[in-house]
């Protein structure tokens, strides 16, 4: 599981070497921000819930749809969010490329599901974030880059 | 490979649950802890030479007939391959440290290393006991009970004394890999 941590390893023992200052240095620019970051996961696993109703309803607008349909985009937008959530604590996209991006490519167009609907999504989360409703800035920035990280991928 | 993080994603996914306040509270003890663990890991990497180095004298004094032909530190090449093992060792077990978590160390250190002694006739009892040398000399440094001179004069996180809990972390990765050997 690749995270800030890991990194750092996984190159010092490439190389053969103990873990060096530099190396040291990246750890610790990791624990530095690792505050607002554990922050940010903290809001968003008590919000999940909350969150993803809203960016379903935001998606879906007023007409009425299939409700089996609806509660399949809120699972996946909820299994989403969960991984960003894990990414906000290891530092790192490791869970969010190994559970939530590989393989994404090939099940959405298997499935022909509509990515728009999803990148829609998760834009309605990332431009709802409120500092310093919801977190403070730094939390809030983490927060964001992630969701354009995965808007990105589904891109 | 895992570290702190990654060990509390990995649990909590297969409980198909995001990370909340609950399990935060260790990870946030991780973090705050960071600058002791960091010091303790700079114990292990500016003295490897000296603790392994003393780790095998001190097996070899014990054992004085492992010098002598026929000893298993006889020639000097097979002791030179001790000095190796020993710094080896310390290497995975400062990644483990910095990392919080052993995996590293079982993965690429451990996973294999009986069965490799065994097959290459290493005496395991003398090998043990190199490595509780290296267990001891460990945690003297970072608590600052060692003789000489003192690791956390006008480093990170004060003093020894505060690295009680980080310097039992470390002898518990030592204690893993004696388990596995013996």
């Amino acid at each position: 599981m690749k995270s800030a941590v890991t990194t750092v390893v996984t190159a010092a023992d490439a190389a053969g070497r103990f873990p060096s200052t530099s190396d040291i240095e990246a750890v610790k620019g990791s624990f530095d921000r690792a505050s607002a970051r554990m922050k940010a996961a903290e809001k968003l696993a008590s919000g999940i819930d909350q969150v993803t109703a809203d960016a379903v309803d935001a998606v879906y607008g007023k007409g009425s749809y299939d409700q089996a349909n609806k509660d399949k985009c809120a699972r996946d937008i909820h299994h989403y969010l969960r991984l960003i959530n894990y990414c906000l604590v290891t530092g790192g996209t490791g869970p969010l490329d190994e559970w939530g991006i590989s393989g994404m490519r090939e099940v959405i167009r298997a499935q022909m599901l509509p990515t728009a609907a999803y990148i829609e999504a998760f834009a309605h989360i990332r431009d709802r974030v409120c500092v310093p409703r919801d977190m403070d800035q730094q939390a809030a920035t983490e927060f964001k880059s992630l969701l354009d990280y995965l808007i990105n991928a589904l891109s | 490979m895992l570290d702190a993080f990654s060990r509390a994603v990995v649990s909590a996914d297969a409980k198909g649950s995001p990370i909340g306040a609950s399990e935060l509270v260790a990870l946030r003890k991780y973090v705050s802890d960071a600058n002791k663990r960091i010091d303790a890991t700079l114990a292990i990497t500016q003295n490897v030479s000296c603790i392994a180095a003393d780790a095998v004298a001190g097996m070899v004094c014990e054992n004085t007939g492992m010098t002598q032909p026929g000893g298993n530190c006889y020639p000097t090449r097979r002791m030179a391959a001790c000095l190796r093992d020993g710094e080896i060792i310390l290497r995975y077990v400062s990644y483990a440290l910095l990392a919080g978590d052993p995996s590293i160390l079982d993965d690429r250190c451990i996973n294999g290393l009986k069965e490799t002694y065994v097959a290459l006739g290493v005496p395991i009892a003398n090998a043990v006991r190199a490595i509780e040398i290296m267990k001891v000399a460990t945690v003297a440094i970072m608590t600052e009970t060692n003789s000489g001179r003192k690791m956390f004069e006008g480093i990170n996180s004060g003093s020894g004394a505060q690295c009680q809990e980080i310097a039992a972390e470390a002898a518990s990765y030592f204690d893993r890999v004696i388990s596995a050997i013996s």
